[in-house]
């Protein structure tokens, strides 16, 4: 590409992330009602878990199961932190963030030894283990009865301006979403700097990309922080948002949930996953008057994607548009993990 | 103290020998594959169910009933190679099959929610009642029953992949399928056989563990992640390490049982998962094979 081209590129970037923003300002007034409402704050949720998760699967090529434990660490982690200790919300909220980047790094310190299968194992067992911690320790966490009452975040009070109040389902959408616009503008300016060409070359090869002086440990554990970070501020939400938390919501389906997310919108893109995180929390919405149908659509949606379609929704997308333009497709990076 | 000890520690066999029958499908398939089949766990439920329905809703006896489940998970097994594993193959992905698996499972698992329901089936096997006293130990012909299926298949297995033509071949490819294929073995039938066994293994393992487990369409879920352990545990690929693996997990989940209780099984299965990784990833016995570690 010559330098006009990254500075189209850029621009329609720019453009996207305005666009979103746009978007985000519309949809709570679009869908005045609760129910709708909160389905927006569970897409934002979900968009974070999405794009955390495939800076980890997609750009770094660790297939990490344990995305649910990060989730919960986080969501754990500030509000034991709130109702023990009782620090305000945005310091708790730090500490979840700081707890699961930590754990996230604890789990990597084994990815940086295993590769592939080995990886998915030891994270699927670390979900498990979180899980199992979360059930069993019940003076601490209070097990299956799960902690009740949770407060939303405090009233937001900016300086000549009315206070803003995040027991609005409207206004909390605005901060989950505009987080999670923030994590996506972060990661992106992430891979598309030395650091994402880093995290690639380990992806597709390891030992050359360790002859080229590049510390793959080091990289992976980074990888692991920032994917489970992002992971555990979307926890810290949602227990703000629930406002009850029981283990069984970071059960290891979660984690294959957020997988086929990750995987129905395109590994190895950003973009992708938001369409992924969007479409697979809405369409199961429309589908719940046939019954609970919402974890065959997961299931079937994952198998069938891998099976038809890898590079998922932005490999669709991509071929829509060279087909639209005439053209070939264009090599882009990224569709194989 | 000695005769609990001895009594969990016979508890702690019978169920480690069911560990084995799912964990060897397991390894059998990567040792053959390097791939690893996450609708394992639904197979064994798939089993557990069949043998469930035979018995109690067919009026069939209970030892035929093992039968029907190994058929069943014969024909899973054979439906997720050919759906699956096979056209994924050309791919030449390592990672793409497993997660196409983990949709397969989470798919089969709620289907089955849908038909089944989340409400625990109680499933009686004949020979629960029987009980065996020798001494201050008691077992029941239930778990003599699995001892003894469980070994046959686990011997038969074995003569099978040492003395026989197929399992001859069926190691060939393990070891090189290119080389294999250029002698005259056609590698995808025997992967297809591999896939049959394996899946015939869990479906038994299913039929024998249903009595034991809390019998739900996740039931499998639980043993599998086990067994994932186990495999590690053992050495990926290899047979006698996943079959001691598989006994030591089994003692480890009874003697946990008594002496912490049993919610906390998992975490000191996973826990000696996580330091084995860490100190000896390749398993207790280690195949040659360098890839993933």
């Amino acid at each position: 590409m010559s330098n006009a081209d990254f500075a189209t590129a850029g621009r329609a970037r720019w453009w996207g992330i305005l666009a979103a923003a746009c978007i985000i300002a519309v949809l709570p007034l679009i869908f005045r009602d609760s129910y709708w409402r909160t389905n927006l704050i569970v897409c934002a949720l979900n968009v974070m878990l999405a794009i955390g998760l495939d800076f980890v699967v997609g750009y770094a090529g660790q297939l990490n199961l344990g995305q649910s434990a990060f989730y919960g660490i986080g969501a754990y982690v500030s509000t034991l932190l709130i109702m023990r200790l009782g620090p305000p919300f945005w310091p708790a909220f730090a500490c979840g963030v700081a707890a699961s980047a930590v754990s996230g790094m604890a789990l990597s310190l084994f990815a940086v030894r295993l590769r592939g299968h080995y990886l998915a194992i030891a994270s699927l067992g670390f979900a498990v283990i979180t899980y199992q911690v979360l059930l069993n320790w019940i003076s601490l966490t209070q097990g299956p009865l799960g902690i009740y009452g949770i407060a939303p975040p405090p009233p937001l009070a900016l300086p000549g301006l009315p206070a803003i109040d995040f027991t609005d389902l409207a206004n909390l959408f605005y901060l989950v979403a505009g987080f999670a616009l923030l994590a996506y503008m972060l990661l992106d300016q992430l891979v598309r700097s030395p650091v994402g060409e880093t995290l690639t070359a380990i992806r597709e090869d390891e030992v050359s990309a360790a002859s080229l002086g590049m510390n793959c440990r080091a990289w992976k554990v980074f990888a692991f922080a920032v994917g489970s970070a992002v992971a555990g501020g979307a926890g810290c939400f949602y227990a703000g948002f629930v406002g009850t938390l029981v283990p069984d919501a970071f059960f290891i389906t979660e984690s294959f949930t957020i997988l086929a997310m990750v995987i129905v919108g395109g590994m190895g893109t950003l973009s992708g996953p938001v369409f992924g995180a969007i479409l697979l929390t809405v369409l199961p919405e429309f589908l719940r008057g046939i019954g609970d149908l919402r974890l065959i659509v997961y299931g079937l949606a994952l198998t069938l994607v891998v099976l038809f379609m890898p590079g998922g929704i932005a490999q669709a997308l991509r071929v829509a548009r060279s087909r639209l333009a005439g053209s070939s497709p264009r090599q882009t990076a990224g569709a194989e993990p | 103290m000695l005769t609990v000890a001895l009594q969990q520690g016979i508890n702690g066999l019978v169920l480690g020998s069911l560990y084995v029958l799912v964990a060897l499908g397991l390894t059998l398939i990567y040792g053959v594959l390097v791939q690893i089949n996450f609708a394992h766990a639904d197979i064994v439920t798939l089993g557990a169910f069949s043998s469930y329905f035979f018995t109690h809703a067919l009026g069939g006896g209970y030892l035929p009933s093992i039968a029907v489940a190994l058929l069943v998970g014969a024909a899973l097994g054979f439906l997720i190679n050919a759906a699956v594993f096979a056209p994924l193959r050309e791919r030449g992905n390592e990672l793409l099959p497993l997660i196409a698996t983990i949709g397969v499972s989470v798919m089969m698992e709620n289907v089955m929610l849908a038909w089944f329901g989340p409400i625990p089936y109680a499933f009686d096997s004949p020979y629960s009642d029987q009980v065996i006293r020798f001494g201050g130990i008691f077992f029941t012909a239930q778990s003599v029953l699995i001892i003894v299926v469980s070994t046959a298949a686990i011997g038969l297995l074995y003569a099978f992949m040492k003395f026989t033509f197929l399992g001859k071949a069926l190691r060939a490819v393990a070891q090189d399928r290119e080389t294999a294929g250029l002698m005259g073995i056609n590698p995808n039938r025997l992967i297809m056989l591999t896939f049959v066994i394996a899946s015939a293994l869990a479906g038994m393992g299913g039929a024998m563990l249903g009595p034991v487990l809390v019998l739900t369409p996740f039931a499998g879920a639980s043993v599998i992640v086990k067994a994932f352990a186990i495999v590690i545990i053992g050495g990926f690929g290899n047979v006698e390490g996943t079959i001691i693996a598989g006994l030591i997990v089994g003692l480890i989940e009874s003697y946990t049982t008594q002496l912490l209780g049993p919610g906390l099984i998992d975490i000191v299965v996973f826990a000696l998962l996580l330091l084995m990784l860490a100190v000896r990833p390749t398993g207790l016995i280690a195949e040659r094979r360098e890839e993933n570690v």
